[in-house]
């Protein structure tokens, strides 16, 4: 069964900034083809590495960021890969690209220009602020994009946590999958028009609007009531202090156990339910917990002295799988390479192992954020080394001599 | 509930806005493409305009509620699908309880800011589905429409008897989107989530914080976020698909599964490398090193120095700037950029080896600097030199200061009949023939139910009425508000 993009030509010139939404379309069906500079795209370059051994096929970021993908080298700035490009974008679907604004329009392709030769084309510009406006040409990072987004503004610690912490930016290159989100789902508009209007179209999207839409209520707080929130310990953003929410278990590790604003008389009974499971229920099966007034007098109490206890007294899984099977919504923060281990992502197959031949061996990967029961959403190869697909896609689909590749490989062309 | 006073003012206003409006065309029309003032019930209006949408004759009936739900079909709503929000005022979780209702108003059913904000471009149907009638009623609906998308926990829809393989009775290439917390399948189907508790589970949380600290995790439910925008993708994917091939499918979205792959390199590290997160000087604050710690890349790019946040005049709670130097190039024009002071000629900061080694040292250099500037002109002295820096922006900093989101007119007013006119956040992308926009806003709780059930599915007038008294489309005993009224007449 082909993945819901099957029969999807992508093009993509991208970097950090757009290689997770090449993957993401990859990833779903279409036939990506990456078109790297010769010697490779820069994020080859970056760690984690294969056995800590830097080389440019051994980047572990690059490998998960560019599953399902092929790999062509061209170099744009030569006539003769402008002329290549051109030949693979008249019968592209989508060109994904992540130049600085102005730069694909210095080749001559800007979007007018590829529309003449294929006016299907859906064309993706993803860059840090878009092609417009007075930060058009700052430069940026995953750090950066963090802070002017406003994440950071919202992240960090209660001051008995770390006192005078800065504001924290969460890690994992996330200001990259936020304008990667957008990006896809600007492209998907574009593709669902085409199979109404049968025309293509421009998007110009932005990477900074894309984190400063990613705050939930902080916007909303500031528009409607003037409020400017304050960052505290693993838990929302608030005007004011609200109580904690991650408790640290006996082993070390830390639960999510979201109490405050929950705390009435059907919670209290089922919380000394739980507690008293492990009998820890202390003083909270007594009758005088029924009535809000007594509850709200002992929120401290009971999140403080019980529920801290509780949770102090169990490895932070137990307590995850005894509250949420209670029908509480708690979790336990887990390291990354805990989930290895979720019986639950084991059920839905959520591991892939994918193969990397030209090592002999296969790795296990994360796979698909939702099951689509009629086209799959899979990986359906590792990402591609270097060029790997330059015969099959400039001889076998454009026609081009191996002795026509020996003299674009002398000439850095690819 | 009681009905405020200042909604009445605001409904007045509304009805009164409604007949200018009439009045006048050409000015609605200037109106509409700044997308602002915009009056609900306008589909004569939307018309008129000429611009077209993606998503047009694309009809969602969306269950869905709280955050992340609504903000997957904020985005269909906004690229041109009718949204139908299927709602009921004794069950409603989104509307309240509020937080962001302005000061000046009751918090009620119509005046959370939050939900306005997560709700525009949406109609709202209030209807009991759990009778007989109501259930009757959203089938007819789901048979002229294209997706269901909801976020309730795995079994409800089911339980309510609609469950995929009667959606597909019902419409037979309906595209079905299911946002539980865990997924409809795997032994934890039934556990539920808040963001925090996806962010928590599935690894994202960990990663964020300072060594040997707790984890400082999101301050926000990202997960909603971001777990709205899988809704969003899964739902265009589907119809892409269902456009190409004729057929519809369940796609069954998890919020705690869609974070993990939001790790990828980290679970790399450990599936191809063994080595875990659980490790000295991990998650390394705003760095991407933490110092005296072993050398290894910490997911965040190139591992280099400086890479930090730091403190800026006049030294408040937000007063921060973030600057990094990807190369010596860079740090060379850093420099120059701080005056060239004496102790940036030192050889131990020449190098990135050398920068990584002597972070802490470097960090009170440049905070000694950075501390005498503004934010923003910090910023627009290091990009002048093409050195990487931006401030640290709150809400207030991105809606009243940013000039770049000011310039791409991120923030727009919409007129709203309970809270009046207020900036709502606007796409972060502009597709060049089908524009993205806020055209209405979020609907008060049952407004167009009259326009749905007699206009749309083409019941009397007569039976909406008998729905209104059987507790069909308003709970008997609940006050209603005073917009129903004027439906009823």
């Amino acid at each position: 069964m082909d993945g819901p993009l099957a029969g999807l030509r992508v093009l993509e010139l991208a970097d950090e900034k757009g290689q997770f939404c090449g993957k993401l379309l990859g990833d779903l069906g279409a036939d990506v083809v990456k078109i790297e500079p010769p010697g490779g795209e820069r994020n080859r370059h970056v760690g984690p590495f294969l056995d800590d051994i830097p080389h440019p096929d051994r980047s572990l970021s690059f490998w998960y960021y560019n599953t399902s993908k092929r790999s062509i080298t061209l170099n744009l700035e030569a006539a003769d890969g402008r002329h290549l490009f051109a030949r693979l974008a008249a019968t592209a679907d989508i060109v994904l690209e992540t130049f600085r604004p102005g730069f694909m329009a210095s080749l001559g392709f800007d979007y007018e220009s590829l529309r003449k030769q294929n006016s299907r084309l859906v064309m993706c510009a993803l860059t840090p602020f878009g092609q417009t406006g007075p930060w058009r040409d700052y430069l940026s990072s995953d750090l950066l994009h963090m802070a002017a987004g406003g994440e950071m503004a919202s992240c960090g610690y209660d001051d008995v946590d770390v006192p005078n912490a800065p504001p924290i930016a969460p890690g994992g290159g996330n200001a990259w999958h936020m304008g990667c989100h957008y990006a896809y789902m600007a492209i998907m508009a574009a593709l669902v028009y085409r199979t109404v209007s049968g025309q293509g179209q421009y998007i110009d999207a932005s990477i900074h609007e894309a984190c400063a839409l990613t705050t939930e209520s902080a916007v909303a707080n500031y528009v409607y009531r003037g409020e400017v929130l304050r960052r505290q310990t693993g838990r929302h953003h608030a005007a004011g202090p609200t109580p904690r929410t991650q408790f640290r278990a006996r082993d070390g590790g830390y639960v999510c156990a979201l109490v405050g604003g929950r705390l009435n008389p059907k919670f209290v009974k089922d919380l000394a339910e739980l507690l008293d499971s492990y009998g820890m229920a202390g003083d909270l099966k007594d009758s005088k917990y029924q009535d809000q007034a007594v509850i709200t007098a002992s929120t401290s109490h009971i999140i403080d002295d019980l529920i801290a206890n509780f949770i102090a007294s169990l490895p932070a899984e137990e307590v995850y799988h005894a509250a949420q099977e209670r029908g509480f919504t708690w979790g336990a923060v887990r390291a990354p390479e805990a989930l290895l281990e979720d019986a639950h992502l084991h059920d839905r197959s959520f591991w892939k192992q994918v193969e990397h031949p030209e090592l002999g061996r296969g790795f296990i990967y994360p796979g698909e954020a939702a099951i689509y029961n009629g086209s799959p959403w899979r990986i359906s190869r590792r990402a591609p080394l270097i060029g790997e697909h330059n015969t099959e896609i400039f001889c076998d689909e454009l026609g081009l001599t191996r002795g026509d590749l020996m003299i674009l490989a002398e000439g850095h062309v690819i | 509930m009681a009905f405020s006073a200042s909604l009445i003012y605001h409904y007045d206003l509304f009805r009164r806005g409604r007949r200018a409006r009439l009045c006048n065309k050409s000015l609605l029309r200037v109106s509409y493409r700044k997308s602002v003032a915009q009056w609900p019930e306008d589909s004569v209006e939307r018309n008129v305009v000429s611009l077209p949408q993606a998503l047009k004759n694309i009809r969602v009936v969306d269950f869905s509620w709280v955050r992340a739900g609504p903000w997957a079909t904020r985005w269909l709503g906004a690229l041109g699908a009718e949204i139908i929000k299927i709602e009921w005022p004794e069950s409603e979780r989104g509307r309240l309880p509020s937080t962001t209702t302005p000061q000046n108003l009751d918090v009620n059913l119509n005046t959370s800011g939050n939900f306005s904000d997560t709700n525009v471009n949406k109609k709202s149907l209030s209807l009991n589905v759990r009778t007989e009638k109501g259930l009757e009623i959203v089938k007819r609906l789901i048979a002229i429409s294209d997706i269901v998308i909801e976020n309730f926990s795995s079994r409800v829809l089911r339980n309510w008897g609609l469950g995929y393989d009667e959606l597909c009775n019902i419409k037979p290439n309906i595209v079905y989107v299911s946002m539980s917390g865990y997924g409809h399948t795997g032994r934890n189907h039934h556990y539920t989530t808040f963001g925090p508790v996806a962010q928590a589970a599935s690894g994202l949380t960990y990663l964020s914080g300072l060594p040997d600290k707790p984890p400082a995790g999101w301050g926000w439910s990202y997960m909603d976020d971001t777990g709205g925008m899988y809704g969003a993708m899964c739902a265009l994917t589907g119809l892409y698909h269902r456009n190409m091939t004729g057929r519809g499918q369940h796609i069954d979205l998890s919020q705690m599964v869609a974070s993990v792959p939001l790790n990828g390199p980290a679970l790399l590290d450990f599936t191809v490398n063994g080595r875990g997160s659980r490790r000295p000087g991990f998650p390394p604050g705003n760095r991407v090193h933490w110092p005296g710690t072993p050398l290894v890349n910490n997911y965040r790019g190139p591992t280099v120095a400086p890479h930090n946040a730091y403190r800026t005049h006049p030294g408040g709670y937000n007063d921060w700037c973030v600057i990094v130097c990807q190369s010596d190039e860079e740090w060379r024009s850093l420099v120059q950029v701080m005056g060239a002071p004496s102790w940036a000629s030192s050889d131990k900061f020449a190098t990135v080896a050398g920068r990584l080694q002597h972070q802490d040292e470097l960090d009170e250099h440049i905070e000694a600097w950075s501390i005498t500037l503004d934010k923003y002109e910090l910023t627009e002295r290091c990009q002048a030199s093409r050195v990487r820096a931006l401030p640290v922006q709150s809400a207030e900093d991105r809606v009243e200061h940013d000039p770049q989101l000011r310039h791409r007119q991120m923030y727009q007013a919409i007129e709203h009949p309970a809270l009046g006119l207020h900036k709502v956040q606007n796409a972060p992308f502009k597709l060049s023939e089908t524009p993205a926009s806020n055209h209405l806003p979020a609907p008060l709780i049952g407004q167009h139910t009259k326009e749905i059930v007699e206009g749309l599915l083409g019941y009397s007038h007569d039976e909406l009425r008998a729905g209104y008294a059987d507790g069909t489309f308003w709970p008997k005993t609940r006050q209603r508000f005073l917009y129903m009224e004027e439906i009823l007449l």
